[in-house]
């Protein structure tokens, strides 16, 4: 199909989105972006949810945190940032979203606050609460998994000390 | 801006990793409400040191009668900064909001819990803050999260048309609970609060902790009565 006339154009904005996750949780672009449908359309509803009309443009995966670039229609970035407030999982692995900020293009958005890779995790062996337990380490951050099921608490290297 | 955090073992993240993530949140404090039977153990200058965000000792005292809650709240006021009711029950409410001793009364409307103009005008009176609970709003789904918003909604009319003080939390109970001021924000919005009001209640947080801190400062005596600087030390 012909392109449109610029003036025609969808104006867009682009919002970087850090996420973080508990170790053992595993999931990609295609799930986030369900995700953020579903939370879209359960805050603001079928309307709302097309007027923000987000997608997920960029998703990277590092290991237990994650960024991604999320598109979404300009003037529409207050519903866009609450819909992506809202989403506390994806694939019942609860996450943290926060929206570092908004840009105008992908590349002022990737050159502004996409960080790339972090350090990468180490598995440990650590006391917590008297007890012998493994953890995933991203210093400062230490995830202990208090339970073979996979249950964790979020601790820091200052519990260790 | 603060948030009421719970703490392990009342939550699933000490009260170091509830610090940092609040401090890479833009947060400038943290408030651990951990209830009074499963109390977090910390050390508050080590972690604002290390994070450099301000971290406040809190109490969440939950009981079953009016009686035993003011037993608890007279047992926690001298040694916490702040002093938070659990609320959810009418009984429990309405002790909360006429004891002036009492910070803030959380989240009043959860469970059987409800909120009318006469508490309202009772919490204006003594200064008792209301929660603002948006963990509802944030994490559950379907027809426990209208009715969560619904009851937002009531309490925020109460409470404005009293003029009762306030306080925004997100409740989070995991570090990967905490969202960041401006989202927070955004979502109140959505849900029909002005900015300003969600800003008001993130900030209402510090200023318990600083009035508070003080009071118990060895500066204060008793109410009216403070100790000066000697005359000697001015000139």
């Amino acid at each position: 199909m012909k392109h449109l006339p610029k003036h025609l154009r969808p104006r867009w904005r682009y919002l970087a989105v850090g996420i973080e996750t508990w170790p053992n949780a595993s999931f990609g672009r295609r799930a986030f972006q369900r995700e953020v449908w579903y939370a879209a359309q359960n805050l603001l509803g079928d309307t709302g949810s097309a007027e923000t009309d987000m997608t997920v443009l960029q998703f990277h995966d590092y290991d237990g945190t994650a960024e991604a670039i999320v598109r979404t229609r300009r003037g529409q970035m207050g519903p866009a940032r609450a819909a992506l407030t809202c989403l506390d999982s994806v694939d019942d692995a609860e996450v943290r979203v926060r929206v570092r900020g908004i840009s105008g293009t992908v590349r002022a958005c990737e050159e502004k606050y996409i960080r790339g890779p972090p350090e990468s995790t180490e598995q440990r062996h650590v006391v917590f609460e008297n007890a012998d337990r493994s953890a995933t380490v991203r210093p400062p951050r230490y995830d202990v998994e208090t339970a073979s099921g996979g249950a964790f608490v979020g601790a820091t290297a200052l519990d260790f000390r | 801006m603060y948030e009421a955090v719970y703490a392990h073992p009342d939550g699933n993240s000490t009260v170091a990793r509830h610090a940092l993530t609040a401090a890479d949140s833009d947060y400038n404090g943290i408030v651990v409400r951990n209830h009074g039977n499963e109390p977090a153990e910390y050390d508050a200058d080590a972690i604002s040191d290390a994070y450099d965000i301000d971290v406040a000792a809190g109490v969440e005292v939950r009981a079953d009668d009016p009686s035993r809650a003011s037993g608890f709240v007279g047992n926690y006021r001298s040694d916490r900064t702040v002093v938070v009711v659990h609320g959810g029950d009418r009984r429990i409410n309405r002790f909360a909001v006429e004891q002036p001793t009492v910070d803030v009364l959380a989240h009043p409307m959860r469970e059987d819990g409800d909120f009318n103009h006469v508490l309202a005008n009772a919490a204006a009176d003594n200064g008792v803050r209301v929660e603002f609970d948006f963990g509802p709003v944030l994490r559950s789904s379907g027809g426990s999260r209208v009715r969560a918003i619904k009851e937002l909604r009531k309490l925020r009319e109460l409470v404005a048309d009293a003029g009762a003080p306030f306080v925004v939390s997100a409740s989070p109970s995991t570090h990967l609970q905490i969202r960041a001021p401006r989202d927070i924000i955004a979502v109140g919005e959505t849900i029909g609060f002005d900015a300003d009001t969600v800003r008001e209640g993130l900030t209402e947080w510090g200023r318990v902790v600083e009035r508070n801190r003080e009071r118990q400062s060895d500066a204060v005596i008793e109410p009216g009565v403070r100790l000066e600087r000697d005359a000697d030390d001015i000139e």
